[in-house]
């Protein structure tokens, strides 16, 4: 597929996991997302590192709804309510909801995902319209230096941990924090020196890949516009599309013209991934 | 005469904020050939540098004063966009100056900047790897490629923009000695086919047969001077054959790291030792698991399989890049730092101090290390973790950006642990290093250890492997 298609693609899937608070649409769209990204993903590519901060970030929005929003029917514990902020009930509406949040956030990550572990750097910024390219250079630098700071973080907490640094407490990892966040820093630095000793900065670039077009991706991008648009449109209608499981829990509603909106977008997880590549 | 391609006169730098300048009073002339530019860390080769190609004092700021002509342009105040058709610059960090992550579109990133229609990008695209004789790297991700192809990646990226000056800062101090060669071959092309070439480098040996032109800055003052006097700079070899004690440290039957390109472990068997005052030189091509065989000697990484011993006492450590690590507000703080929690110590600033003399960084030591020079750093990074008496010393690439100073300043320092009993373990790509300081020197090859007999030369990366054989401290 054309990097242009897959930036639409990614745009439609975030709109849509963030149209709604349905986690029946949000569970169906990060599954779609997922179905893609696996169909897709290149050899030696990790899926491990993702699917760790998806857990991670699902993981925490719950966490931090149960503990903060104290409303819902079904008390599941309590804890002192002179605790500030997280002391009161905690209850099985606010967990549900929290876990909605997660959803969303899965779902959205799941989106964006081809961005950076399908396409090349150089990809992202052919599939940005002229006026945003240097945005796109920006974001492909920007993924360039993920890797680095991994790998910063391994040797600087090495380097320390032999001078007889150990982890005890928040403050103590400054002295591993400080220097990677430091090294990343004149990491970008260094980058945008040499990028700018390659002209970078001047008036509008040109492009050195030919911009493909196919209509595999006539149809990706007609599903995937068509999958936002649907959601877009129900809700400027004032159709109800969302879940709110306060003050008591209930099932999500579901709609099948937006259930059939959401399995658009697993599209191109159903075509041969070399296509186009 | 050769016709000029570079004119700087009486040009003197400051850097923001800082009083001294980095460069002073500055008159030279560069023509076609090969320049090569010597001198100490902190002297001002990288402001040089940069000040050919505009980014001195353009990117960087500060005030500057008399007059440059690089190719035709003012490089004071020519936009850079416009400079960098005329000049390029490579830099030392193969890795934190890649744009894109695939070899073609990394050398057209300069082309498609200066607005070329697409067919003279592929031309010229070609025409780069080509002269490089890289083309076969041409669809390949730039993180599957050695350090020196990496470099030469790079240095085709700035020929495509057929500049009329290239310059390269410090562009082998990463490499291996195979990767180092063919840049280093690259350059030498380059250079006959009429431009000029600029190259900052260390380790002068392998450049000094071919230069045009040798500049030496220190100080931010530079002169021309000859290749006699560059020679005898050359770090001198001595002999040192201590005979170990006793074994301090030893592997056996290690399996280590990741998995590597054949599924196994990068490193499968290993059985390794070495001796109280002895120094062992890990050596092998980038990649070949040296970093690994150091950080599981150091219990960084878990040996998947045999034992690992260590002295008791304390391990330094000092890793690649050893500069990321520093990050108190002084050079004293950081190496005090390592002898407080090394334990109680009778006289933590006296012996800060001395290290610090050792590496010629007293007059350094209230600076904040992250603003000294990349070989400063290194220094104030070895002396962090060198001070007291480490039982066993692991060090990384130590000589990375070093100068002859630091490299002697290093070599006293091994010289003074080992006489005290510390064993030394050093993976190096430096011969030179390895040469000097070495009592045995091991070669890491496609995941397997085998010692070089003394006075061999160890063998390249695609010569099958022998099977792995115990070795214990003679």
């Amino acid at each position: 597929m054309s990097p242009r298609t897959w930036l639409i693609w990614s745009l439609a899937a975030v709109t849509v996991a963030v149209s709604t608070d349905n986690p029946v649409y949000r569970g169906l769209v990060a599954l779609a997302a997922l179905n893609v990204l696996l169909t897709w993903l290149p050899p030696g590519r990790r899926m491990k590192p993702l699917a760790v901060a998806l857990v991670i970030a699902a993981a925490l929005a719950a966490l931090i709804n149960v503990l903060a929003s104290h409303t819902g029917a079904d008390v599941l514990a309590r804890l002192p309510s002179d605790w500030p902020l997280v002391g009161g009930a905690l209850t099985l509406e606010s967990l549900a909801f929290g876990s909605d949040v997660g959803l969303g956030l899965v779902a959205a990550l799941l989106a964006v995902a081809p961005l950076s572990m399908v396409l090349e750097p150089h990809d992202v910024v052919d599939a940005m319209p002229g006026p945003l390219e240097r945005t796109g250079i920006a974001v492909a630098t920007s993924l360039n230096l993920v890797s680095g700071f991994g790998r910063t973080f391994t040797a600087v907490s090495d380097a320390q941990r032999m001078r007889g640094w150990r982890p005890r407490g928040i403050r103590s990892w400054s002295e591993v924090l400080v220097p990677v966040v430091l090294t990343a820093i004149e990491d970008s630095v260094l980058l945008a020196e040499a990028m700018e000793a390659r002209g970078f900065g001047a008036a509008r670039r040109t492009s050195y890949a030919a911009t493909r077009w196919s209509r595999v991706d006539s149809a990706v991008v007609a599903a995937a516009l068509g999958s936002a648009a649907l959601f877009i449109g129900f809700r400027l209608a004032g159709v109800a599309i969302d879940w709110y499981p306060y003050p008591i829990l209930y099932l999500p509603p579901i709609n099948p013209a937006l259930v059939a909106g959401c399995l658009a977008l697993a599209l191109p997880g159903f075509l041969p991934a070399e296509r186009g590549r | 005469m050769p016709r000029s391609i570079a004119r700087l006169e009486g040009v003197t730098y400051w850097y923001p904020g800082d009083a001294p300048p980095a460069l002073s009073a500055v008159d030279l002339e560069i023509g076609p050939g090969l320049t090569v530019v010597a001198g100490g860390s902190g002297g001002g080769k990288s402001t040089l540098l940069r000040l050919l190609d505009g980014l001195v004092p353009q990117f960087h700021g500060g005030r500057i004063a008399g007059s440059a002509t690089v190719a035709g342009l003012d490089p004071l105040r020519t936009p850079i966009p416009q400079l960098a058709q005329r000049v390029g610059l490579v830099f030392q960090d193969v890795e934190t100056q890649s744009v894109y992550g695939t070899v073609e579109r990394e050398v057209a990133f300069g082309l498609e900047n200066a607005t070329l229609p697409r067919t003279e990008m592929h031309e010229r695209v070609d025409e780069a790897l080509a002269s490089l004789s890289i083309e076969h790297l041409r669809g390949r991700r730039l993180a599957t490629l050695s350090g020196g192809e990496r470099q030469r990646v790079q240095l085709a990226a700035v020929l495509a923009m057929r500049p009329a000056l290239v310059a390269l800062d410090e562009p082998t101090s990463q490499l291996d000695p195979e990767g180092s060669e063919a840049v280093l071959a690259a350059c030498l092309r380059i250079a006959r086919d009429g431009r000029a070439v600029v190259v900052a480098e260390h380790r002068l040996e392998s450049l000094l047969a071919s230069a045009d032109r040798l500049l030496q800055v220190e100080g931010g003052r530079v002169s021309g001077t000859t290749e006699a006097a560059l020679r005898r700079a050359v770090v001198s070899r001595t002999s040192h054959s201590p005979e170990p004690l006793e074994a301090a440290w030893e592997m056996i039957g290690v399996d280590a790291g990741p998995a590597g390109p054949r599924g196994a472990a990068l490193l499968e068997g290993i059985s390794l030792a070495g001796g109280a005052g002895e120094v062992v030189a890990l050596v092998g091509p980038n990649g070949s698991g040296k970093t690994t065989l150091l950080r599981t000697l150091a219990g960084l990484l878990p040996a998947l399989m045999g034992t690992v011993r260590r002295p008791a006492g304390r391990t330094a450590y000092l890793p690649q890049n050893p500069g990321a690590l520093l990050h108190l507000p002084s050079v004293r703080a950081e190496v005090e730092l390592t002898l407080r929690r090394a334990g109680p110590a009778p006289d933590v600033t006296a012996s800060a101090g001395a290290m610090m003399a050792a590496f010629g960084l007293t007059h350094l030591a209230g600076r904040y290390p992250r603003d000294l020079s990349s070989g400063e750093r290194q220094r104030a990074a070895l002396a962090a973790t060198l001070v007291g008496s480490p039982a066993l010393v692991l060090l990384d690439e130590p000589t990375r950006g070093m100068d002859l100073a630091a490299r002697r300043s290093l070599a006293a320092a091994v010289h003074s642990l080992t006489e005290r009993g510390s064993a030394v373990v050093i993976a190096t790509h430096d011969a030179d290093l390895a040469t000097e300081l070495a009592d045995r020197t091991i070669e890491l090859r496609v995941g397997r250890a085998i010692e070089v007999e003394p006075g061999a030369t160890p063998q390249t990366a695609a010569t099958p492997p022998a099977a792995a054989t115990p070795q214990a401290p003679r």
